[in-house]
């Protein structure tokens, strides 16, 4: 998907849980928090951190350089079980 | 010494070949982009056809306009329990229109894309669902696409 999009000339940024699977598939650019899968944007109600996750985001997709980069991102969430 | 034991002898296990990344330059500043969201994590209005758990390259069109109560999730391929609380733990509906509001975004595009990855039919993914979806926001001048998956 991300790569049908940059094909059509719209940048794109993931927010990815498992890094490992968005380089397998060939990511221009990504981020990735300390997230579950299934809460790659932040904690469910944790409005704080999940502006934090989207603005990190935003600010690697202009500084992003090398397609294939995948930045880490500080923010912790761990889903309670 | 040669490491081919067997000449033509080829793997049974399916090995995946990175693809090279495809890249657009970016051209504007954070505050001049009209920003969407693209998700695979099966998000879509409550009032729009589920997906197939089993798999499916269909897509769901999520305008701008839609209350994030309004938005459900419908994927088999991993814990929904975080994003059945708050739909913005895939989907950041809520915070992008923030950020829009505050200025540090341009706009929120008036359309987004759902999807459930993680399965389903590659070939239609890579040669109708993408395209089409890439086409809706090439038509709505969307400058920048911001995805959730994996």
């Amino acid at each position: 998907m991300q790569r049908a999009i940059e094909e059509a000339g719209i940048p794109t940024i993931i927010i990815a849980a498992l890094p490992p699977v968005v380089r397998q598939t060939g990511t221009p650019r990504a981020v990735a928090p300390l997230v579950p899968m299934g809460a790659n944007a932040g904690g469910p109600h944790n409005v704080e951190q999940q502006t934090q996750i989207v603005k990190a985001a935003l600010e690697n997709l202009v500084e992003i350089q090398t397609p294939g980069k995948i930045v880490p991102l500080p923010f912790e969430y761990v889903a309670k079980l | 010494m040669s490491l081919t034991a067997i000449k033509g002898l080829q793997s049974e296990i399916f090995v995946p070949i990175t693809p090279p990344s495809v890249w657009t330059p970016v051209t504007k500043e954070i505050k001049d982009m009209s920003i969407a969201l693209a998700t695979a994590a099966g998000v879509h209005k409550k009032d729009q056809e589920r997906f197939n758990l089993a798999g499916d390259f269909t897509w769901r069109k999520i305008e701008n306009t839609v209350p994030s109560d309004q938005l459900m999730v419908s994927h088999g391929g991993y814990d929904n329990g975080d994003v059945n609380k708050d739909i913005n733990c895939m989907f950041p509906i809520d915070r992008i229109h923030e950020l829009a509001a505050e200025g540090y975004i341009r706009a929120c595009a008036p359309v987004h894309a759902g999807f459930m990855g993680g399965g389903g039919n590659q070939e239609k993914f890579k040669n109708e669902t993408g395209p089409a979806i890439a086409q809706m926001f090439k038509e709505e001048d969307v400058d920048a696409v911001l995805l959730t998956a994996g």
